[in-house]
């Protein structure tokens, strides 16, 4: 069986551990890398080239710099950037352009994004970002 | 001194919905924590934690902050002995002191472990505090603050008068201006009126905004 390999970068530490704790049990999906460096990402990325990488959307409102470079680069990956204040994350991926979906900040949400079907990923009307 | 609680019960309120499922799934690992409930904030969650009787509360800023800084207060009243965890966003320092003066007696950060949340639960239960190291010496700084100036004096600079100090004092336990009026057998409005005066009077832009600058001052202790 094919695992999605998942390297974990996001920040603060707290929603790291959270995160890897998720990840943890499943049966299809790898953690096979983890930093708390964001300058370690690009190097880390190069060396492991994971399917998906998981980093911190520190302004939910504006894409995070480091996509567009990584996603030009190596195009096959996916990124997960998760919102450590809000309830809703988003899945970038490129296809021509780059493209995104918005997943919800739960255990299911991230899973289900991870096995690349953020489609499946029920979003709320609220748009305040709350999601109870 | 403290004594290990062998079963602490555990009540998690956090807006963010992963650290609701992550944490209680990792809490609810350890043998001597159980996790009793969790939820987000609303109107009906003091309800909600009282009816769970925890020992514990572990909440994040973002919960109480939804509360209009009122459910810390309201919760502990609702519950008795009830100890509170704050998982702080950041290290602000006016945050920190209003979950002190609130009750809370386990403040932890977001760069905490999983394992140091736990660790922090367990203190508590056994009547320890938890603080970390750099807000620590906010509370330090802030006792020596205190201590240093003469209240009189911030009185007259502030030009408070008796039952407006009155008034910060029970803005600062929570109280509504309805709840305000009902104890001072003062009408609503009259409240408002004070209320207003005081805004204007310090420069603060809402009537926490009061509570806090009188407080930093060393007014109405």
């Amino acid at each position: 069986m094919h695992k999605v390999r998942v390297l974990v970068a996001n920040r603060p530490r707290l929603m790291r551990e959270l995160v890897l704790a998720t990840i943890a049990d499943q049966p299809d999906i790898e953690v096979v890398g983890e930093t708390q460096d964001e300058a370690e990402i690009t190097e880390l990325v190069e060396r492991i080239r994971p399917d998906v990488l998981i980093i911190a959307l520190q302004e939910p409102e504006s894409r995070p710099g480091i996509c567009g470079f990584l996603l030009g680069r190596y195009p096959q990956m996916k990124i997960l950037a998760i919102a450590p204040e809000r309830n809703r994350s988003i899945f970038y991926w490129a296809f021509v352009d780059i493209r995104s979906n918005q997943v919800q900040t739960s255990e299911d949400g991230i899973l289900n994004a991870l096995r690349r079907q953020p489609d499946l990923v029920e979003l709320p009307a609220n748009p305040s970002g709350r999601y109870v | 001194m403290a004594v290990a609680v062998e079963n602490v019960q555990v009540f998690i309120l956090a807006e963010n919905r992963l650290l609701r499922e992550a944490l209680t799934r990792i809490l609810s690992k350890k043998s001597d924590i159980r996790v009793v409930g969790a939820s987000a904030f609303s109107p009906q969650v003091v309800e909600q934690i009282a009816a769970a009787a925890p020992d514990v509360l572990l909440s994040d800023s973002a919960a109480v902050a939804l509360s209009e800084l009122r459910l810390i207060p309201e919760v502990r009243a609702a519950v008795p002995g009830l100890k509170v965890v704050m998982i702080g966003m950041d290290a602000d320092r006016q945050t920190f002191l209003r979950a002190v003066r609130d009750g809370v007696v386990g403040y932890v950060l977001k760069d905490a472990s999983a394992m140091e949340i736990a660790a922090a639960v367990r203190c508590v239960a056994s009547a320890e505090a938890v603080c970390p190291p750099q807000l620590c010496l906010v509370l330090f700084e802030q006792m020596a603050q205190q201590a240093r100036i003469p209240s009189f004096h911030i009185r007259a600079e502030l030009g408070l008068t008796r039952r407006e100090q009155q008034l910060v004092q029970m803005i600062g336990r929570g109280l509504t201006n309805k709840e305000i009026a009902t104890q001072l057998n003062l009408s609503e409005q009259t409240v408002k009126n004070h209320v207003h005066r005081m805004l204007r009077k310090v420069g603060a832009t809402d009537r926490f905004g009061v509570v806090e600058l009188c407080r930093t001052q060393g007014v109405s202790a």
